[in-house]
């Protein structure tokens, strides 16, 4: 799993890269907590080379997404896989979180 | 298990994996090749790897009461289009059918942080059988391929 980071349009994008699964969805979550810390506009994580998540990684994502809303940062994720797009569907994870076709989808919609 | 199933080995994947959750990306790596050798559809690998991932995080984070090593065997079984997946583990019983369901509808505040990874694998998978035979933990699996393809050898 690799994160790295851009900012566009005064988002800050993560994109994913790899697996998240049981034993680095820890790893994940503070590499993404650490990257949000100071940002002030919204934060999009960039799903296209994920290849695989677990409970653990929506875990991590349910848990960023906590701490942005508090801090009422805007939250999106976009071009996830159909597997895992299936395993938002399937938790509920789609209709608490903004999920996205594409990046510029995303950006559009932070930016409304 | 029948008996002649075991000798039919290239339908059969076998290992062991110890109490570390490192050991679920190295499970990840054979089942997709298993997956891929036997023409099985990437959306059933997931479901398999995701399952596996599932309980291999409970049994490897919250099923041990030491802190020695402890092996976990897997088998995996393709008879025709139904895959069986086999979990063995010497950790402490558990009762996967006490876990609640998750509300799904719950809003991102209501949301439990948790809870989610028994509930995942019964979705995706056909059947989830649970026993608890001579101090093992045995889950038994079945899943659909999902393919009509013939059989790649």
């Amino acid at each position: 799993m690799e994160i790295t980071t851009e900012t566009t349009n005064g988002a800050l994008i993560a994109r994913a890269e790899g697996r998240i699964d049981g034993a680095n969805a820890r790893d994940f979550e503070s590499a993404v907590q650490t990257a949000v810390r100071d940002c002030e506009g919204a934060v999009i994580i960039d799903c296209e080379n994920l290849s695989y998540i677990s409970s653990a990684g929506l875990r991590a994502i349910l848990l960023i997404a906590k701490t942005l809303g508090k801090r009422q940062v805007k939250f999106a994720l976009c071009s996830l896989s159909d597997p895992i797009a299936e395993i938002f569907q399937i938790s509920g994870f789609d209709q608490i979180i903004s999920t996205h076709s594409s990046r510029d989808e995303a950006l559009a919609a932070v930016d409304s | 298990m029948s008996v002649s199933d075991d000798t039919r080995n290239d339908h059969l994947l076998h290992f062991t994996v110890v109490n570390d959750l490192r050991e679920i990306a190295v499970a990840a790596d054979r089942i997709d090749e298993f997956c891929s050798v036997h023409g099985i559809p990437t959306a059933t690998a997931y479901a398999v790897n995701l399952s596996v991932d599932e309980l291999l995080t409970n049994t490897i984070s919250y099923g041990y009461e030491d802190s020695e090593e402890h092996r976990i065997d897997l088998k995996i079984r393709r008879d025709g289009d139904v895959l069986t997946i086999e979990i063995t583990d010497d950790g402490i019983e558990f009762a996967p059918d006490s876990a609640k369901d998750p509300d799904t509808a719950a809003s991102i505040e209501d949301r439990p942080i948790g809870g989610l990874g028994i509930f995942l694998t019964r979705q995706m998978m056909d059947s989830f059988d649970y026993r608890r035979d001579g101090g093992r933990n045995i889950v038994t699996l079945t899943k659909k391929t999902g393919t009509a393809s013939p059989e790649n050898q």
